[in-house]
């Protein structure tokens, strides 16, 4: 577990190139999963650049072939089970308060997603005003296969994307790739990973921060990318359809009228998605990304951060360690959910988990101040 | 002076090119900057708990609904200033807003919004309703009224007017929208005085069947919701004449359209064209020329006519028997009572945010411009408001109560209390709009800003199902009614909230304190004196007439005044019952603190009314007293004003671009987009 201080010092490089700053994130072995000295690192960057008025724009990218796969869950269970639930959050809040300053930066920050973005990774870049996708980025936000739900601001972002494709991509962790990503709006722009060191180079050398601009340069080395036949996004009717539905079980029979119709192997593949899934994770997912339709980023955050308190707490469900050891520890991908069916999981339960958590020590998620700054519009429309 | 020196100063910099105060001003910091008020207003309590108690029920359901609004294209999603907006477009030809209304509606029904609407039963189902009602209401009023002639009227007529053939034949195809309702009762000549309607229904034994004529021009259906362009059947309200006797206005089935929508024969349609408002909505005419209708047509829960011909009705009164025909009109009466404070809602949570981030003049020169909602002047205008639909919130949640758990026995108070609730909240919402309106200045002018917009939109509320001003006489005439019944039975009040009738009458101090105006005691007792008064007063000025031998109707007419200011005053401490009893369920906490100061204002609001001093209820010193203490609770609620119009619960997408960052809305770079 322990590295040495120069090891973790090289965990985020970072390279000053005149008004920008290239924050590589470097653990490659691990698929850039974000340590928690790592999170605090980026905290510490970004505050600092704020009050820099020689930095006007941050990038970030991946080393590898991932731009980052999330956070170190190992690390979460390893607090978790020595220091109690209150360990395991301070991960969480530390990534979280870090989610909300990325999403209320007043500097534009441009995310090169060239490969593998999941969970935390999208915590860590969705919320940025820029998102460049390639033909390498492989996107998926698949908390619900590990007792967990959509995190990191996700309830905020997944909830805008166009009809409900969000609570499709939320609940099932559907893999999307870099068209699909530009076409569902997860991506500002597709530039072939060819050109990508020439985009950073032209990105590195202006000198303003202003998005315009910024949208220009990076307009010139994208490309529109075609869908491929298969992809998903050609099936928005039916997710549509199925994913309005009030409620997980409600979902889950709209999809099986589908396959009645007409045999559809994408439909099936689906439903068996949906019923590997933990039934809490489910519900509190859909619960989660629906009422955050409905709040600014910092809301769903703090909201997030009650929620994901009491899936650490394991009061109503352990499925988070259940799940962490069926998918990443023992790998037999078989978890024994508790409670196993979608019907065991009541409202009342789904409800307690969006309750403040009832403990001297549990805390609500404190946002930083962000009113010193002066804003841009596209923050403020967050907020 | 300041001011003629700094116009002195501005105009000189344009004069002298170069100078270093014109460089100033062109730089960024010299400019005005939407600053959201989230980031500088406090939530003293917890808006989602306050919401939970304004909403009252359903809030679940309310959100699934604003989300499949807002996540849908068909609901005129438009990006302003880096949010969402969603709102119909109302640019549109009428003919384009009808066909784009009913896309709407077939979607909702795709998604199963409508599920259980007709077939289901219960408090749950009917509460259920109304949510749904009040969140569409909040995207647009004729998708409302759309739904509301389908299921409300005419399912509603089925409902209540039918038997079990008809409940079995049509209930399920009108929740499905296999066939499409309307409800054809008001005719060019007759509106509020229904029994006046000219069309005539005889019988014909040969065949079993109805014979609907429209015998003259003033006899024409008009304003029929849906009658225009998709309605495929109608309830009829006619006269019935069975052998040369006229029983009375009843209502039938009849078919204008088959299935392809071409229009039946014997069925004249024509359009009520373009309207102030409301043009989502294919308001038509329809004669009827001798339409034959089947016997099991006539909704015969009331009266019947056997198949040889001979009227049979459980009813004898005719009186009663046209009481029950309008019973339908009763959801409609609740429904646009709630939809208008939620219009009220939408109006407020508009102009006080907008009044949180707009600001005009300067104090002093060289100091920042004041925020409007600082100006006293401005929380005066708007905050009583506010207060004023804090109270007809929970107004309107006892009421729906009312109407879902309705006996026979309750019929008259739902009668009466939904008329007075009907005419003062719709009343109320336009003295609202408008004031939120010229509270956003010009830009409440635009169409995109919703605010002036809802004006013609709802101006329609004071009209249908039933005039306001008839309602109200309606309820004197109740009130009347009661006194006389309790006077003649020596009996005591009981019901409709008259109660304090029988206790002694209130004494209002002679001199007021800030302590006993904020008391609800106090307040209630102040609005029960005025309801007392009144009423004595109304019944004293009818007994006169009546005594001089005048008729009864003639007595209530000349009294016209003091029935409206009865009416008012009945309704005003009604609403304020609610509120103590909504206040009453909570806690002790911030929330609690907030809302009493909210029901203080509202209350005292209420005793600013001109009758207090007219009729001497109040002193000049009191009146004086209140006043003085409305302007202090206002400056007191100020610091709340952010978190009252949250609590609404009303999305960002569903209120409108000044509502939000005005500036980046109007931007350069948001014309290129």
């Amino acid at each position: 577990m322990a590295s040495s201080v120069s090891s973790q010092h090289d965990q985020v490089l970072v390279e000053v190139k005149s008004f920008a700053r290239v924050l590589t994130l470097n653990r490659p072995k691990q698929l850039n999963a974000l340590s928690l000295h790592m999170i605090s690192r980026l905290l510490e960057l970004f505050l600092a650049y704020e009050e820099d008025p020689n930095v006007k724009l941050v990038i970030l990218k991946g080393k590898g072939r991932a731009f980052c796969t999330g956070g170190d869950v190992a690390a979460v269970v390893h607090d978790l089970r020595t220091g109690g639930w209150r360990a395991g959050a301070n991960h969480f809040m530390k990534g979280y308060t870090l989610n909300y300053l990325m999403a209320t930066y007043s500097k534009p920050q441009v995310s090169l997603l060239n490969g593998i973005v999941m969970g935390g990774g999208n915590g860590a870049s969705m919320h940025g005003r820029f998102r460049v996708a390639t033909e390498n980025s492989l996107f998926a936000m698949p908390e619900t296969a590990v007792g967990l739900f959509p995190d990191v601001g996700a309830s905020y972002f997944l909830s805008r994307l166009p009809g409900f494709f969000g609570e499709y991509v939320g609940l099932t962790g559907a893999r999307l790739d870099g068209a699909e990503m530009l076409a569902c709006g997860l991506a500002t722009h597709f530039v072939p990973s060819a050109k990508l060191p020439m985009l950073e180079a032209a990105l590195c050398a202006i000198d303003s921060g202003d998005p315009e601009i910024i949208s220009s340069i990076i307009g010139r080395y994208s490309e529109q990318p075609s869908l491929k036949e298969q992809s998903v996004y050609n099936r928005l009717d039916v997710i549509d359809r199925c994913f309005s539905q009030k409620t997980v079980e409600e979902i889950l029979s709209a999809l099986e009228r589908e396959v009645v119709d007409r045999r559809d192997r994408w439909i099936s593949a689906t439903i068996q998605t949906l019923k590997r899934a933990s039934p809490t994770s489910l519900k509190i997912s859909l619960r989660s990304i629906r009422v955050g339709r409905f709040q600014g980023v910092g809301p769903c955050l703090v909201r997030e951060y009650r929620m994901v308190c009491h899936v650490l707490r394991g009061e109503f469900s352990n499925d988070f360690l259940e799940g962490y050891r069926a998918i990443l520890l023992d790998k037999d991908k078989n978890p024994k959910w508790e409670p196993s069916k979608l019907e065991l999981v009541t409202d009342t339960k789904v409800d307690r988990y969006f309750s403040k958590v009832n403990n001297e020590d549990g805390e609500d998620l404190k946002l930083p101040v962000r009113s010193k700054f002066k804003l841009p519009s596209y923050v403020v429309a967050k907020l | 002076m300041d001011r003629a020196y700094q116009r002195t100063r501005i105009l000189t910099n344009h004069l002298i090119l170069n100078s270093p105060a014109q460089t100033d001003c062109l730089t960024s910091n010299e400019c005005l900057s939407y600053s959201p008020p989230e980031l500088s207003e406090k939530y003293a309590f917890d808006v989602s708990e306050m919401r939970r108690l304004m909403d009252g029920h359903d809030v679940e359901e309310r959100d699934r609904l604003f989300g499949l609004i807002i996540q849908s294209k068909l609901f005129n999603p438009r990006v302003r200033g880096g949010k969402v907006f969603v709102s119909p477009d109302y640019n549109q030809s009428m003919e384009q807003q009808r066909e784009m209304t009913w896309k709407r509606i077939e979607y909702l029904l795709e998604r199963g919004v409508f599920g259980g609407w007709m077939t289901g039963k219960g408090e749950e189902v009917e509460m259920k309703r109304f949510a749904c009602f009040e969140v569409l209401g909040l995207f647009d009023h004729s998708i409302s009224i759309k739904l509301g002639v389908h299921f409300f009227l005419w399912g509603g007529a089925i409902q209540f007017f039918g038997t079990k053939h008809h409940h079995d034949k049509w209930l399920r195809d009108t929740e499905n929208y296999l066939i499409k309702g309307c409800f054809s009762m008001t005719e060019l000549g007759h509106g509020s005085n229904v029994r006046g309607i000219e069309t005539v229904t005889t019988y014909d034994s040969n065949t079993g069947e109805f014979i609907i004529n429209t015998p003259c021009e003033s006899a024409q259906k008009y304003w029929i919701g849906g009658a225009a362009k998709h309605a495929t059947h109608t309830i009829v309200f006619s006269q019935l004449n069975i052998n040369g006797t006229n029983e009375g206005v009843h209502a039938l089935i009849a078919q204008i359209r088959d299935a392809d929508g071409n229009v039946c024969p014997n069925i004249r349609i024509a359009d009520c064209g373009h309207k102030i408002g409301l043009n989502g909505v294919d308001n038509g005419r329809i004669w009827f020329d001798n339409v034959r209708v089947p016997r099991e047509n006539l909704l015969n829960s009331v009266a019947d006519v056997s198949p040889d011909g001979k009227y049979l009705s459980a009813i004898k009164d005719p009186d009663q028997r046209f009481a029950a025909f309008l019973s339908p009109l009763t959801a409609g009466r609740v429904n646009i009572a709630v939809n208008a404070v939620y219009q009220s809602k939408v109006g407020l949570a508009i102009a006080i945010r907008y009044a949180l981030t707009r600001r005009a003049f300067s104090l002093k020169a060289n100091e920042p411009e004041v925020l409007l909602l600082d100006y006293p002047s401005h929380q005066r205008r708007l905050l009583p408001l506010l207060a004023k639909i804090y109270a007809m919130s929970f107004g309107a949640n006892y009421l729906k109560m009312l109407y879902v758990r309705r006996t026979p026995q309750s019929n008259k108070t739902i009668h009466v209390v939904s008329s007075s609730f009907k005419a003062t909240c719709t009343w109320s919402n336009m003295q609202i709009i408008q004031e939120c309106r010229e509270a956003c200045g010009g830009q409440g002018l635009k169409t995109e800003n919703r605010v002036g917009h809802l004006k013609a939109e709802h101006d329609v509320q004071s009209t249908f199902e039933g005039d306001n001003n008839i309602l109200m006489q309606q309820v004197s005439k109740a009130l009347f009614a009661e006194y006389v019944a309790a006077q003649k039975r020596n009996k005591v009040f009981k019901g409709l909230g008259l109660e304090h009738m029988n206790k002694p009458c209130p004494v209002i101090p002679s001199q007021l304190t800030s302590t006993t105006l904020r008391c609800s005691q106090f307040q209630m007792d102040a609005l029960c004196l005025r309801e007392r008064e009144l009423l004595n007063r109304f019944v004293a000025d009818v007994s006169q007439c009546l005594a001089r031998g005048e008729s009864k109707e003639h007595a209530f007419n000349t009294n016209y005044q003091l029935a409206e200011d009865l009416g008012k005053a009945f309704s005003d401490r009604a609403i304020f019952q609610t509120f103590v009893e909504a206040e009453a369920t909570l806690a002790a906490g911030s929330l609690k603190d907030v809302l009493g100061m909210v029901r203080s204002l509202y209350a005292l609001t209420c005793l600013e009314d001109v009758t207090y001093l007219r009729y001497g209820y109040l002193s000049v010193d009191n009146a004086t007293a209140v006043r003085r203490e409305i302007t202090k609770l206002c400056s007191e609620l100020r610091p709340h004003a952010l978190a009252l119009v949250s609590s609404f619960g009303i999305p960002d997408a569903f209120l409108s671009p000044i509502a939000f960052n005005w500036i980046d809305a109007n931007s350069w770079s948001s014309v290129q987009h």
